[in-house]
């Protein structure tokens, strides 16, 4: 493999500052003892955190975007490798077009969409609705796992799963022994990327979310409009770990997926 | 009757067939090589055999029964593919047992099966790796494994040594043989390899094309090759052009202005024909009375042996020399070829250039 050169090393180390400094900020920002939007230059403090945790709004709107992610998630997946394996396995008349409308939520924007739902919601009298919530985010979410998942099938082996074939397994037993296995990275990978999409969505569930059903960005959106303390900081300080921890988790699996396909 | 019999074989991909008009009669405990240029059909011809690939046209018999249309869990038979297709996350141990849990074989005898057939192939102490814990020569040989342990009544391999480094690749060619031998399986064994064709099997079905060309013994198929592509493909061959003399006792032919008078082995049409000698049949004399003559033009040493290249007025040709210890004549030496007549070959002129580029 090729070093980089002294500028090409500074190069990246700006860019990643760049990228990395408003997170930062905002990161030292949460653990001021001030009243007000400040560096922690008088010491650290854990007070915004603790605010965070005695506010029932957004421990409330926590618990539905978690439950929501998973949920929402889950069924994408559940739905993205069934879809995948179609897309890749067979050729069917309207296979692209199923393939592009599977693939369209990416590109129309989500305050389009969730001007949609708005309508159709209130229409169908399923505004406030956990269930409508979930299968709206389960719409824009879907595409992400089916991407991944379909990068794997993509770069799968197929001779694994035609050697169990002649060793007398079955469909069936063929994908839960072979392929299913085979995929579980690309699977992983997809489903917490949709968790990650579904828990920070906010142009649409602005539109769709009913005072009962408020997700955590909207809460902090609503909450933002009105005043700015540094509890919010604690609010996106938290975010950022969690998303952070899943990132890792991420590429720890896609280490492996490269071990596996890569050099396997 | 053979054991695998294949009638009028063949598959089409569109327009395109891939294998046409396949006829072979495998005995039981055969070794049989399929031997052929890329993408000839040999991959396509295996994968019919064992249910992967279904044939457009034509008839698969295995013992006396049809298996024409019968899906490859049914079929038995051990396959091992190019890339091995061993499964990334289960052990060796798993990977072997595969088979054996499809059949519902109970686990005390599924452990016992994977041990012998593990130290059949010399990879007992490997057993609880994954595979990409192994070299390539290992992953093959688990791939065997996995494909004898059922017990299958053919064994079919996809250029198995394809991937191998020189070295390994020699030794596993004998490996592989000597397993064959001991487990008394009847084999198929696709390569591009002459050296490896002509080495391990009882018999060589030469393919271009998607059509086989020859069906032989390996020494029958060197030494009388059917036509020159048959001869370039296994070994390396020198064609002289040549014309047919009408003569009562044999055939008589004429090589850039020499009559050879070549032993009748059958009827050659008048007019165009091909002579092919290989590099190791011929010698160097001395340029006055030599079938032939010119100057050295190249001079390789290989070792064991010469490799010389002679500019004659038929062209160029290639001759082996064996290393004996005195060096042959250097480049732009004067030398004679000869050789028997008996050990050149009579081909027709059809298609020479086409098949030679
Ligand atoms: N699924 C397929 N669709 C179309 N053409 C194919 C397919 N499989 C193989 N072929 C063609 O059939 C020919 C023979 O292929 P193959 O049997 O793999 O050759 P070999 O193993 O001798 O290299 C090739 O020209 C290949 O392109
Ligand atoms: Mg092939």
């Amino acid at each position: 493999m090729q070093k980089n050169g002294p500028f090409a090393l500074a190069f990246h180390t700006l860019i990643v500052l760049f990228v990395l400094a408003p997170l930062i900020v905002v990161c030292l920002v949460a653990f001021t003892p001030q009243n007000t939007l400040s560096l922690p230059w008088d010491g650290l403090s854990l007070r915004w955190f603790a605010a965070v945790f005695h506010h029932p709004d957004f421990v409330a709107s926590f618990w539905n975007s978690a439950r929501l992610a998973l949920f929402s998630a889950t069924i994408s997946t559940m739905l993205a490798v069934p879809s995948a394996l179609a897309i890749t396995r067979y050729s069917f008349r309207g296979r692209d077009a199923l393939n592009a409308l599977f693939l369209s939520p990416l590109i129309i924007p989500h305050l389009v969409i969730g001007v949609a739902f708005l309508r159709l919601f209130s229409f169908i009298g399923a505004t406030g609705s956990f269930g409508w919530l979930v299968a709206a985010h389960v719409m824009v979410i879907m595409p992400y796992a089916l991407r991944l998942i379909l990068a794997a099938l993509n770069g799968m082996d197929l001779s694994a799963e035609m050697a169990a074939r002649t060793l007398g397994a079955g469909e069936w037993t063929v994908f839960r022994r072979i392929t299913f296995p085979m995929l579980l990275p690309g699977i992983s990978g997809g489903w917490l990327l949709a968790f990650i999409n579904s828990f920070d969505e906010l142009t649409m569930s602005i539109f769709v979310t009913a005072p009962s059903t408020v997700t955590l960005p909207v809460r902090m959106y609503m909450y933002a409009s009105e005043s700015i303390d540094p509890m919010m900081a604690a609010v996106s300080t938290l975010m950022i770990a969690l998303t952070g921890v899943t990132m890792i988790i991420l590429d720890r699996l896609f280490g492996l997926d490269q071990l596996l396909v890569g050099k396997g | 009757m053979g054991f695998l019999q294949l009638e009028q074989v063949s598959k089409l991909y569109g327009e395109f067939a891939a294998v046409r008009d396949f006829d072979l009669e495998i005995e039981r405990g055969e070794f049989i090589s399929l031997l052929g240029p890329s993408g000839c059909g040999k991959t396509t011809t295996l994968q019919m055999i064992a249910g992967l690939v279904t044939p457009t046209n034509g008839r698969i018999t295995l013992d006396g029964r049809d298996i024409t249309r019968e899906k490859p869990a049914r079929r038995g038979l051990g396959v091992v593919f190019q890339s091995y297709a061993l499964f990334p996350h289960m052990t060796v141990a798993q990977n072997v047992a595969f088979g054996l849990e499809m059949r519902k074989v109970a686990k005390a005898e599924r452990d016992r099966q994977v041990a012998e057939i593990l130290s059949l192939v010399k990879l007992t102490s490997l057993a609880d790796r994954y595979p990409r814990e192994m070299s390539g020569g290992q992953r093959q040989r688990v791939a065997i494994a996995r494909a004898l342990v059922i017990k299958p009544p053919v064994l079919l391999l996809d250029e198995p040594l394809s991937n191998l480094d020189a070295k390994l690749r020699e030794e596993m060619q004998f490996e592989l043989r000597r397993i064959q031998r001991v487990v008394g399986i009847t084999t198929i064994m696709v390569t591009h390899d002459q050296a490896e064709a002509l080495s391990i099997s009882d018999r060589v079905v030469v393919m271009e094309g998607g059509k086989i060309t020859q069906v032989d013994h390996p020494y029958s198929l060197y030494e009388h090759p059917k036509n020159n592509f048959i001869s370039s493909f296994v070994g390396k061959s020198n064609f002289l052009a040549a014309r047919a003399m009408n003569e009562a006792t044999g055939v008589s032919l004429r090589v850039d202005n020499t009559d050879l008078k070549i032993p009748a082995t059958g009827s050659y049409p008048g007019g165009e024909l091909c002579l092919s000698v290989r590099p190791e049949k011929i010698r160097l004399t001395d340029p006055a009375g030599a079938m032939l003559h010119g100057p050295v033009s190249s001079r390789y040493f290989l070792g064991n042996h010469w490799l010389l290249s002679v500019s004659t007025p038929a062209g160029e040709i290639s001759v082996a020399v064996a290393n004996l210890g005195a060096p042959p004549p250097s480049e732009g030496d004067i030398t004679g070829l000869t050789w028997n007549i008996e050990e050149c070959r009579v081909l027709a002129a059809e298609q020479e250039s086409a098949l030679q580029s």
